[in-house]
């Protein structure tokens, strides 16, 4: 389809950069002291743009501009939710006094111009497209990761950021590059239809392209042994970017890869096989599956030795991005919705515990557990959702958490078993979590004083925040049916089925 | 043929003989008499003074990133004007739309007063020049 | 010069250097400057399969946009490094170490 064709169903990705543009232009024109106003603009497009996805959903196109993107309920569902979480994030970044005393109107507009690549990112069907999106998201976050300029450990964040950033998308492009040589193509379909006609003495190349896209897609997710940066970049990072950087990149990244494995590298029958067809020579399933194995246990290990809940929950988003992992080698359709059940869930509970961990370091002046000492008989309502999001994230029944795991860990075992480790090794990493998620419960209500005076955070937007993020964490454990039925939906779509 | 490139090679002869004749000329004429500020390095009559491996103003960076960025963009104007009478009117509005996102850009750098070689509001920074900041309030102030 | 094999190997000359410059040095600077190694390596990669492969645009589209966001990520890389030079008087990567390790 040609360029002026597709524009008509791309109506929320225009709308997304024309609030950019709009948001740059208001900073241009507002002052110093009314900079943050620029959110409002973003907030707006924002709402804008998940209206117009709703709008234009249901459709399933496979070649926008000339085949680089396709619009797919897929997709849909993926800029849903970052939509959603960029909203969230915004909002949550109104109380936050790290930014003070900066200029907010470009940390608005770099969000929404991040949450337009990561848009871009579910969509791409091209491998120009797919690295033009990495790009767009990666830079930004770069900015967004050390937006407190005088501040040393936010610098440190974006340097340390930057250099395994730009490094491993540097890799990742030799790789696409040597995967150019090999089948020409550059749209996914087509490099899948020139991979099955390659000859064997062509597998070494292949098999070296593979682990380079591996290295700067398992960047993205934060997966082992690409995971240094997360713990430093998460821990130096303004706190709202934090819980920004742990959920939306990463269900981008993993939208990507499905979707990337699937066409290019997947069998004929869609996704319902979980052969990679192409790949015979390596046992790809199997080694991503140890990757899972290793980056979950290795992010809750590590988790357990933190001091900072900035920093556990650092590694605790590791752990999570080797849950979700499980689902890829598996590559079952079941294992694909679980993987959206999951991220849509821990999307949740990700953003309520870090705006929490925000809170605290705002008002108690700390990020470390001793922060949080008697905050549940201070603050009730903090002290219970807390409470909540740390339960969710062990996968606890009865709270959203625990469903989505149930669906990834179900996928697991459906698949066969060749796989019933991978899930007794997640559920082992899910017991350990348990403990230093409780520890932050049990710095809560055990430890510290007692307070009889109980009182809600002083302003409505974080009480309702923190509402917003909370209720469905728990209600979603409780009836997740249509949640279940829309990622079915999505994926059907996407399959052809 | 031949003599065409003979031309050729007589032209690179005559280059060398032309350069490097006044060179051996001036070295037997010329008396060889030096001494210290004779053989010290130019700088436009000044005393040249410490190494030439001096930090610079961090200035001098942050204008040329700015010209980087806008220096590279100008690559995707290449195959477009290559291509335009193809393509037509479409092209030329798509890229009037680049141009315009890019000047935004521009205005946006401007009206941050990130192209002032001098910048009056830094309030950071512990570099030779953080103490301009201070100058330009007790400036402002008497 | 006229094949594929030497502009291949090229590539993954200027890949290796580039991957070693990352590693081995400390310099906050000449660490970015074996990132463009790579991402140009990718780029005589993608010019060279497009020329000798008799292929189509697409591999010097893809060259123009890796210039493109390479200078972007450089620029933003240098203004970081900038920023971490008036905060912390060294560009030398090890030395930004305050976040635990």
């Amino acid at each position: 389809m040609s360029n002026l064709e597709s524009l008509k169903f791309f109506w929320p990705e225009l709308i997304l950069s024309a609030t950019a543009l709009i948001a740059i232009l208001s900073d241009l024109i507002y002052e110093r002291k009314d900079s943050h106003k620029v959110s409002f603009w973003a907030i707006g497009g924002l709402l804008l743009t998940f209206i117009t996805i709703r709008l234009f959903g249901g459709s399933s196109i496979n070649g926008l501009f000339m085949g680089t993107m396709a619009l797919d309920p897929f997709s849909e569902f993926f800029k849903i939710l970052i939509v959603l979480s960029t909203i969230i994030v915004m909002l949550m970044s109104f109380n936050s006094s790290e930014l003070d005393g900066y200029r907010k109107g470009e940390y608005y507009t770099i969000m929404s111009i991040m949450a337009f690549g990561l848009v871009m990112m579910t969509s791409a069907i091209d491998v120009l497209m797919f690295y033009v999106a990495i790009e767009i998201v990666s830079i930004m976050s770069f900015f967004l990761a050390g937006y407190l300029k005088r501040n040393p450990n936010s610098n440190e964040a974006s340097l340390k950021y930057v250099i395994y950033g730009a490094f491993s998308s540097g890799v990742m492009l030799y790789g696409l590059s040597i995967l150019f040589g090999l089948t020409g193509e550059t749209n996914f379909f087509a490099i899948k239809n020139a991979i099955s006609q390659l000859g064997p003495d062509s597998n070494l190349a292949l098999i070296l392209s593979i682990v380079f896209i591996l290295v700067g897609l398992g960047y993205k997710i934060s997966a082992v042994p690409f995971h240094f940066w997360t713990p430093d970049v998460y821990e130096g990072s303004p706190t709202s970017i934090t819980a920004y950087l742990s959920v939306a990149p990463k269900a981008a990244g993993f939208a990507l890869i499905i979707r990337f494995f699937n066409i290019a590298f997947g069998s004929n029958s869609a996704m319902g096989s979980d052969e990679w067809s192409s790949l015979n020579s390596l046992p790809w399933p199997f080694l991503i599956a140890l990757l899972s194995a290793a980056t979950m246990t290795i992010g809750n290990l590590v988790a357990i030795q933190q001091q900072s809940v900035k920093r556990m929950l650092a590694y605790s988003s590791i752990a999570h991005a080797g849950y979700m992992m499980m689902a890829i080698p598996v590559m079952s359709q079941s294992g694909i919705y679980g993987l959206m059940i999951y991220l849509f869930m821990y999307m949740l509970m990700n953003l309520g515990a870090f705006f929490v961990v925000m809170y605290v370091q705002d008002k108690f002046d700390g990020e470390n557990f001793d922060a949080f000492n008697g905050l549940g008989w201070k603050m009730p309502l903090l002290g219970i959702s807390m409470t909540l999001f740390m339960v969710a994230l062990t996968g606890l029944p009865p709270t959203s958490g625990f469903v989505g795991k149930f669906y990834i860990f179900a996928a697991v075992i459906e698949a066969g078993n060749q796989y019933y480790w991978l899930a007794f090794v997640g559920v082992i990493n899910s017991v350990v979590s348990l403990y230093y998620y409780i520890k932050v419960v049990r710095h809560m209500y055990f430890e510290g004083e007692r307070s009889d005076i109980v009182s809600l955070p002083e302003s409505k937007l974080t009480t309702s925040l923190v509402l917003v993020l909370a209720l469905p964490t728990f209600f979603l454990g409780w009836y997740f049916s249509p949640l279940v039925e829309w990622a079915n939906n999505s994926l059907n779509f996407f399959l052809g089925i | 043929m031949y003599r065409d490139f003979g031309t050729i090679l007589f032209l690179v002869f005559m280059g060398i003989v032309l350069i490097y004749a006044p060179l051996v000329i001036q070295k037997l004429l010329a008396p060889n008499d030096p001494n210290a500020d004779k053989l010290a390095t130019y700088e436009c009559g000044e005393e040249s003074e410490g190494s030439a491996w001096v930090q610079f103003n961090i200035r001098f960076y942050v204008v040329a990133l700015i010209f980087l960025i806008f220096d590279v963009e100008v690559v995707f104007l290449f195959p477009w004007a290559v291509v335009f009478n193809e393509l037509g009117l479409l092209a030329f509005v798509e890229m009037g739309i680049f141009l315009l996102i890019l000047m935004l850009g521009l205005a946006y750098v401007w009206r941050r007063s990130d192209l002032d070689w001098v910048k009056y509001n830094v309030k950071y920074g512990r570099g030779r020049y953080s103490n301009l900041y201070k100058k330009s309030q007790t400036i402002k102030g008497s | 010069m006229d094949n594929l094999s030497n502009y291949v190997l090229i590539s993954a000359i200027l890949f290796s250097l580039g991957l070693f410059g990352v590693i081995t040095r400390r310099n906050g600077v000449a660490v970015l400057m074996g990132v463009e190694l790579i991402l140009n390596s990718a780029n005589v990669n993608f010019l060279a399969f497009a020329r000798f492969g008799g292929m189509n645009m697409s591999g010097h589209v893809y060259a123009l946009f890796v210039i493109v966001l390479a200078a972007a990520e450089a620029a933003v890389a240098l203004a970081i490094i900038i920023n971490i030079f008036n905060n912390f008087r060294t560009i030398n990567v090890d030395d930004v170490s305050e976040l635990k390790q």
